[in-house]
């Protein structure tokens, strides 16, 4: 059998149970699938690789994943090598000139906004991984703002021929989204200048929109579990610098963070990592949740 | 149900990795079941494993072949190591290799204690994914294996016990980067498993059948049920040894 008709026997499997909408999008984080959806709608068909509980630095290789990648017209990532451990194997795997870097189809949020926590020094001894700065680019909604701006026109750049669509989306979510920062801006005015502690630089963009001050990470190092010795000294530095909540992302171990508001009294807020897309959540109810949760420490 | 997976056009290079693989892991779990060695792959692989790390905090490439010359040469070194150990504390060489496994684990940490995404990355060059094989990738796993075999096969009585070794220390090194330390444990241990007790050539026939079954089994359910490939192939090698077995009883064959 060649591959021409099992491709074809395959085809003739699949029952019309899915109208094949215009364009594909394979996006690598939920957060980004969701923006999809608010500036696509049923114009385009969104699959994401992982979950809000998955960390997206690593992933288990499927079949379907390099199917998806395969067809897909747009990718959409948070890049920053943020996918650095997957991304290129799959790219490899899926031979997809569409989506390749430098075309159309190859979008990447973290080129879009001001990147937070830009090494200085490229040094071999801080790692490979985040030499462009901070991936999780997705945690201030100002960001999803100007990323949103920009895959509008690559949205249209794409495909033309429903450029109304997504003018017209385009228009409505921005509305909504300056009306719905406006909200969160005075909600969360009570925590500008409240210091936390984090667990893993994952927030960073949030605390910098917030005006949080960060006083301390667990982390030494981005993905190094602390070791006792960073963990007292974090407990002193505490003494002299207060902290009002220690902020965890859901998809970590929790056990540092627990340690740590044991022997100081800190409560711990563990925010969802991003969006349940898969779940039906949209961004509007993701962010929300955050802001809620932190403001919800501070009365 | 997810039809979209099954592509021959992905799945195949996956299928044959695995039929490379198992190649030269079916002969050589044999030994390793004769001489009681079952954890030996694994500590083979870490030890490999330990070697690029140390290449690379001396600033060697970590890709290409640098990075493999140093995981042979720690993995040959390591299998010497323990080639000695078994002609002396033959009795205990289970312990020394579990010993040597949280060694070179632990080195590995220690080593990169303060480059987490170094490690990271490296982990994922070390411990392959079997669905990113490349055509390219399994032509020098090929040459590599049909070399390791036909020695194994026409030279098992003059290269002694160093020599298996040493054939063992390459064959892993090339399979776990391939389709990492589950299914290489898989592929070595069960089909030889499933032997035990059979005719030297009805054994291996059964054997091959249960590798080959798990591999394309394993590959299209994990199509079909969307899970990551290598843990579904990793359970049906298992599933199908338990019902050959059943179906076939004992000696039969």
């Amino acid at each position: 059998m060649s591959l021409q008709t099992s491709f074809l026997c395959i085809s003739l499997l699949l029952p019309c149970v899915q109208v094949q909408a215009a364009i594909n999008v394979f996006t690598c984080e939920p957060e980004w699938a969701a923006l999809a959806k608010e500036l696509g709608g049923d114009q385009l068909d969104i699959y994401s690789a992982t979950t809000a509980l998955q960390d997206p630095h690593h992933i288990q290789a499927r079949p379907s994943l390099i199917a998806k990648a395969r067809k897909a017209d747009l990718l959409i990532c948070a890049g920053a090598e943020l996918e650095t451990g997957w991304l290129p194997l799959l790219m490899r795997k899926a031979g997809n000139a569409r989506i390749r870097a430098g075309q159309a189809g190859h979008f990447l949020a973290a080129e879009h906004i001001d990147m937070l926590e830009v090494p200085e020094k490229l040094d071999r001894s801080l790692g490979d991984v985040h030499a462009s700065g901070n991936p999780h680019v997705h945690t201030d909604p100002r960001n999803i703002s100007r990323i949103a701006g920009q895959l509008y026109k690559r949205l249209v750049g794409i495909d033309p021929d429903n450029t109304d669509i997504y003018s017209k989306r385009y228009s409505i979510f921005e509305r909504e989204w300056q009306d719905a920062i406006n909200v969160w801006n005075n909600q969360a005015a009570a925590v500008n200048g409240v210091n936390v502690v984090v667990h893993h630089d994952y927030w960073s963009y949030l605390i910098d929109w917030l005006g949080l001050v960060k006083v301390a990470t667990l982390e030494p190092v981005p993905g190094v579990a602390p070791s006792t010795g960073h963990l007292s000294q974090i407990k002193q530095l505490l003494n002299t610098q207060p902290a009002t909540m220690i902020i965890d992302t859901s998809y970590m171990n929790d056990r540092p963070v627990q340690w740590l508001s044991k022997q100081t009294g800190i409560p711990v807020v563990a925010l969802p990592a991003t969006v349940d897309y898969q779940g039906g959540e949209s961004l509007y109810d993701w962010f929300k949740h955050i802001v809620d949760l932190i403001t919800g420490q501070v009365e | 149900m997810n039809l979209e997976g099954l592509d021959i056009s992905i799945l195949a290079p996956a299928f044959v990795a695995g039929l490379i693989v198992l190649m030269t892991h079916i002969p050589l779990g044999y030994e390793v079941l004769r001489r009681g060695i079952i954890f030996i792959d694994i500590a083979v692989a870490q030890i490999a494993g330990l070697g690029v790390i140390i290449a690379y905090t001396l600033g060697w490439d970590e890709h290409g072949i640098e990075a493999q010359i140093a995981a042979v040469t720690s993995a040959l070194i390591g299998v010497w190591i323990l080639n000695k150990l078994e002609s002396r504390h033959g009795k205990h060489l289970e312990a020394l290799i579990g010993t040597s496994f949280i060694l070179a684990a632990t080195g590995g940490i220690l080593l990169l204690a303060n480059n987490p995404h170094g490690g990271e990355h490296l982990k994922e060059l070390l411990v392959g994914q079997i669905l990113w094989v490349e055509w390219e990738q399994l032509l020098y796993a090929a040459i590599i294996s049909i070399i390791v075999l036909s020695i194994w096969v026409q030279l098992r009585e003059k290269i002694g016990s160093l020599g298996f070794y040493m054939l063992f220390a390459v064959a892993i090194t090339v399979s776990v980067q391939l389709v990492g330390v589950y299914l290489v444990f898989a592929s070595l241990i069960v089909p030889a498993l499933a032997a035990i007790g059979q005719a030297k050539k009805s054994g291996l026939s059964l054997s091959i059948i249960i590798g080959t079954c798990g591999y394309a089994s394993g590959l299209v359910l994990s199509a079909l049920l969307d899970l990551p490939s290598g843990a579904v192939i990793v359970w049906m090698i298992a599933i199908s040894a338990l019902l050959i077995k059943i179906a076939m009883p004992l000696k039969t064959w």
